[in-house]
């Protein structure tokens, strides 16, 4: 009996706790795929719909059409009026994301007419619109996303090569000052992104990189040395020491075992820190902010998109653009998962 | 002699070689990051007409969301850091044990903290609008209803009515939303690993399940979880954006929310770019005073609460 209302209230919690996180996000992926009607609706869908159920009158007296939407509610309410089927087209395309061609609304919509009375059609949201929208309506958002990559790849290519020498020499040789140097990755770790960006405008102004994602990479790189150089620090420690000297004993130079023997075995930990670098740079705002100019990141366009509510759902499509590869990463790396507000 | 000789040469490769490996990280830091904070600190003794002083800090304390901002900044890091401590510390406790559904409920908790800042802003800037998705998913489940039946609320919320701590603790509750999921896995994660005999040890000589708890397991898992406290607490003492995506500028005012303020909104302002440097290392001093009192803190108490 104990046990039963145990795990009852176990599962509870637990369904309790995976709704709160899961419901907003619903709602998020339900505005990103809204048509602009349904962004005005309210209530809002917790699901995104995939089609617009619509009523077509005939109105002999004006001779127009009238089209009704039947809304979240489910009441039919009057969205537009028109004779002319180019611009009932349009209309449906910019208000509903629908897609159809001319002659066939028109086939759809006359009868209608002939019956002289309401009729009901139900048409399909072209689903992905709004995603495509997103690229078009703000300007640069395709720069952006080829922004955001760019910066992420330099911060990776940055803090892998330097931060892996680092943790290289401190698990491999007997330098001085190991400690020192952890104390002063992490120091460096602590220190606000944002207060390094006001002095780092004007220096990479003089070196002609501000408003480059050179520059963005390289304020990025100044947390994630550090933390490169720990995870691999750790990796190489792990390596047995003995294949190495085996392969240099079969006559492999330094180099040749580093590259056949050595980094094979610590390539999941350049993966694991690449993808930390990766987020680093790909969630960051607050220093593209001050130190781009027009070569805006995807995620300062999203934060910069926030003012015009008449586009949100664009807004909220490009949200999700942005999230997928932030939530792939953070998922592969939930091994390390301590690490991540660095 | 030419043993003696190699001997020397290899010796000396041996000297040098691993030091030329942290030469790169050397030089990188010391470009990037020593030389530009000294001189953002020396920048910040120096007033506009050259003087060496504490002009700038004054220039700072005169600001009118100066304190404001400060009080915020604390507030929003201490409260949010010891509410989502809590609660995780509660959920993972409750949860302490393999379900069905293991593996994708710790997914899910994964998600909020994935999420990108700028995506967070928008997913709750369409929530706290009046005809937003909290009021929809309000009146659908009916919760509206009970809430006008209960006479705690006359019509549809207006959530972002609200200012001062009030709108500084509704920012609390969102980042709570966004990382208390995860701090909830490490605790958890730390209770799985935590070898089970340890406690029913402590059992068998008559501690009692809490005392076992207080006394064997939370010094266990202690370490991990004060890491991850401490860069919690430092990225909640650089809050700004969630703010700003929801209350805009000047409202809801944050340290580093006047630094982007000063740097990007008033460009042109005589002052502000000395003012932006100032809350800048105005905003590093805190950070390391609050990171140093953290880390002794959870160093003194030999037991107990972390």
């Amino acid at each position: 009996m104990k046990n039963t209302i145990r795990r009852t209230l176990l599962y509870l919690v637990i369904v309790f706790i995976s709704m709160m996180v899961l419901i907003p996000l619903s709602y998020l992926v339900s505005i990103s795929f809204s048509s602009a009607a349904e962004i005005n609706d309210y209530p809002k869908q917790m699901f995104p719909s995939f089609s617009h159920e619509l009523a077509v009158t005939w109105d002999e007296e004006n001779s127009y059409y009238i089209l009704e939407r039947k809304n979240n509610a489910g009441k039919y309410e009057e969205l537009y009026m028109s004779s002319k089927f180019d611009r009932i087209q349009a209309y449906l395309e910019t208000q509903l994301n629908v897609y159809v061609e001319e002659e066939d609304l028109e086939k759809d919509f006359v009868q209608a007419k002939e019956l002289g009375q309401k009729i009901e059609l139900t048409y399909r949201k072209s689903f992905f619109n709004n995603f495509i929208k997103f690229f078009t309506v703000f300007g640069g958002a395709e720069k952006a996303l080829v922004n955001s990559i760019k910066a992420a790849v330099i911060t990776i290519f940055i803090s892998m090569s330097i931060g892996g020498l680092v943790g290289y020499a401190l698990a491999r040789t007997s330098i001085i000052g190991k400690e020192a140097i952890s104390i002063g990755s992490l120091i460096v770790r602590m220190f606000p992104m944002v207060s390094i960006s006001v002095p780092m405008a004007i220096l990479l102004v003089k070196y002609g990189l501000y408003d480059s994602m050179l520059g963005l990479a390289i304020v990025y790189s100044i947390p994630n040395i550090g933390l490169t150089a720990a995870i691999t620090r750790g990796i190489f420690m792990g390596v047995n020491k003995e294949f190495e000297e085996a392969s240099m004993v079969f006559g492999a130079t330094k180099l040749q075992t580093f590259r056949k023997i050595t980094f094979p075995l610590v390539l999941p930990a350049f993966a694991a820190s690449s993808m930390y670098a990766f987020i680093t740079a790909w969630n960051d705002t607050a220093v593209s902010l001050l130190l781009t100019n027009k070569n805006e990141t995807l995620a300062l366009l999203i934060y910069k998109s926030i003012g015009g509510s008449s586009s949100i759902h664009y807004a909220a499509s490009g949200a999700i653009v942005l999230i997928i590869p932030a939530l792939a990463f953070t998922f592969l790396l939930k091994n390390y998962i301590t690490q991540l507000w660095g | 002699m030419a043993d003696t000789q190699m001997a020397d040469k290899s010796k000396k490769n041996r000297l040098k070689s691993p030091y030329l490996l942290l030469l790169p990280a050397l030089l990188f830091y010391l470009i990037f990051w020593f030389f530009p904070v000294l001189t953002s600190i020396t920048e910040s003794f120096t007033s506009n007409t050259g003087e060496i002083g504490l002009t700038n800090f004054q220039l700072m304390r005169e600001d009118t969301l100066f304190l404001a901002a400060l009080r915020n900044t604390l507030v929003f890091a201490g409260v949010s850091l010891i509410l989502q401590f809590i609660l995780a510390l509660i959920v993972a406790v409750l949860i302490n044990r393999k379900f069905k559904g293991n593996k994708l409920f710790l997914f899910i908790m994964l998600i909020p903290m994935a999420l990108p800042q700028s995506a967070v802003g928008i997913l709750w800037n369409t929530g706290l609008v009046e005809s937003g998705w909290i009021n929809s998913f309000l009146t659908t489940t009916g919760i509206q209803e009970v809430i006008q039946g209960l006479n705690l609320a006359s019509g549809a919320m207006i959530w972002k009515n609200v200012s001062g701590l009030e709108a500084v603790f509704m920012l609390i509750l969102i980042d709570t939303w966004t990382v208390m999921p995860s701090v909830m896995i490490i605790i958890l994660a730390g209770l799985q690993n935590f070898n089970k005999e340890y406690q029913e040890a402590a059992q068998v000589f008559g501690a009692t399940k809490f005392q076992a708890f207080r006394d064997i397991v939370i010094p266990i898992i202690k370490p991990s979880i004060v890491t991850a406290l401490l860069l919690r607490l430092i990225s909640g003492l650089q809050v700004w954006l969630i703010g700003v995506m929801i209350f805009g500028f000047n409202s809801v005012p944050f340290l580093v929310e006047r630094i982007v303020y000063y740097t990007d909104k008033v460009r042109t302002g005589v002052n502000s770019y000395k003012l932006a440097n100032a809350y800048s290392i105005f905003t590093l001093v805190i950070v390391f005073s609050v990171a140093l009192i953290f880390v002794r803190m959870t160093k003194n108490k030999k037991r107990g609460g972390v």
